[in-house]
């Protein structure tokens, strides 16, 4: 591969790394499209390279979050199980569905990831209000974070593990066909089902994203199904974009920069989505 | 959920934060060598090689993570989450070992 197509690769790893992680999204969801319909890159190729530079984002932003003690870690651990439960059943199923069904969940995935970006997220629970103490099993998860606007620690608890269970197992299994670190399904599992406060599902779900990635990664790997030409340009590409990213993240709260960006992503998926009815 | 010392809370979090950020600064110079190197025209299968070797680097480096957690819960006796790491760590190498077996 010539010089200019690495520097090309690089360069465009930066800027769909740097909006990624504008917008707070795990890095990776622009990286497939843009390798894909910019850089005519293969599908299973691109799949490839993306799910590398996801590990790479994620290992890299993670210590900030954890020196902030925002990360639960036997949270993370106990939910990991699932994860890399469905990144193996992911593996398993990557080379059986056909490249026109992996653009139409890829393009499904930027529609989801479109509403939940006009959607504004709220933390889930008022942290007043405990339920009692039915399971005391799922309470060895409770933690506390330290909140610097209040400038005091806030204990939280942990609800529903076997629901956050089953839906943190689909979105490995998403994640590992598909390339993408899948922060846009373990948010509602977040949110929804183990009521977490959103600092908190925000530093969790970025730090089991790089094991969830390294299991199929790791299968891709030694299957020979990443190519270093294409892999080693992205994937630093998007670890300098994704810092790029995290700096400019301040200026993003603002709900008519998130819509333009909802319209870019719904743009994104309509091609996506299009590109899977051309290939059938 | 008392037993657990803001001591011991701070460690864990401190050591894995410095193993990430560490190894994630080693592998991407690993593979900026390597991607440089496949710049020069003459003689380049040595580019990719090391390229590869640092993919695998990144591969390694959240399983590491998970062996480190394991050792880390054991230090502070909590086996019940050291078995929860291994177990992951066990689903890791199944995939790995699937990957290698079925295409």
């Amino acid at each position: 591969m010539s010089v200019g197509t690495e520097i090309w690769l690089f360069s465009v790893s930066v800027i769909a790394s740097a909006v990624g992680g504008m917008l707070g999204m795990a890095s990776g969801i622009f990286i497939v499209p843009i390798l894909t319909m910019l850089c005519h890159v293969d599908l299973r190729n691109a799949i490839g390279a993306s799910i590398v530079s996801v590990i790479a984002c994620s290992c890299g932003s993670a210590a900030a979050f954890l020196k902030e003690r925002l990360t639960n870690v036997r949270l993370a651990i106990v939910l990991e199980t699932a994860t890399t439960a469905g990144a193996l059943t992911g593996v398993l199923l990557a080379g059986r569905i056909p490249k026109p069904g992996l653009f139409f969940m890829f393009g499904t995935i930027l529609l989801l990831s479109a509403w939940q970006m006009v959607a504004r997220r709220n933390d889930p629970v008022s942290f007043r209000s405990h339920s009692s103490d039915r399971d005391s099993r799922v309470r060895e998860l409770d933690s506390s974070y330290p909140d610097h606007e209040l400038g005091l620690d806030i204990a939280y608890r942990v609800e529903r593990v076997p629901v956050g269970l089953i839906l943190m197992y689909v979105a490995g299994l998403i994640s590992a066909l598909l390339g993408i670190g899948s922060g846009v399904l373990k948010v509602p599992a977040m949110d929804s089902a183990l009521r977490l406060p959103i600092k908190v599902s925000s530093a969790t779900s970025n730090f089991m994203i790089c094991v969830t990635a390294a299991a199929s990664a790791g299968a891709y790997f030694v299957r020979g199904e990443i190519v270093p030409a294409i892999t080693g340009p992205v994937a630093l590409g998007s670890v300098v974009g994704a810092i790029l990213g995290a700096r400019l993240l301040v200026s993003i709260s603002n709900q008519r920069i998130r819509l333009l960006f909802a319209a870019v992503l719904i743009a994104v998926a309509a091609q996506m989505l299009f590109a899977g009815f051309a290939k059938q | 959920m008392n037993r657990r010392t803001t001591h011991t809370e701070g460690r864990i979090e401190s050591v894995l934060a410095t193993a990430l950020a560490v190894g994630t600064w080693l592998i991407s110079a690993v593979i900026s060598a390597g991607v440089l190197l496949s710049f020069f025209p003459a003689g380049t299968p040595y580019g990719s090689q090391v390229i590869m070797a640092g993919i695998g680097l990144f591969i390694l480096l959240p399983i590491t993570r998970v062996i480190l957690m394991l050792t880390l819960f054991v230090g502070i006796r909590e086996y019940k989450f050291a078995g929860v790491a291994a177990f992951v760590l066990a689903i890791i190498i199944a995939s790995l070992v699937i990957g290698a077996l079925y295409k």
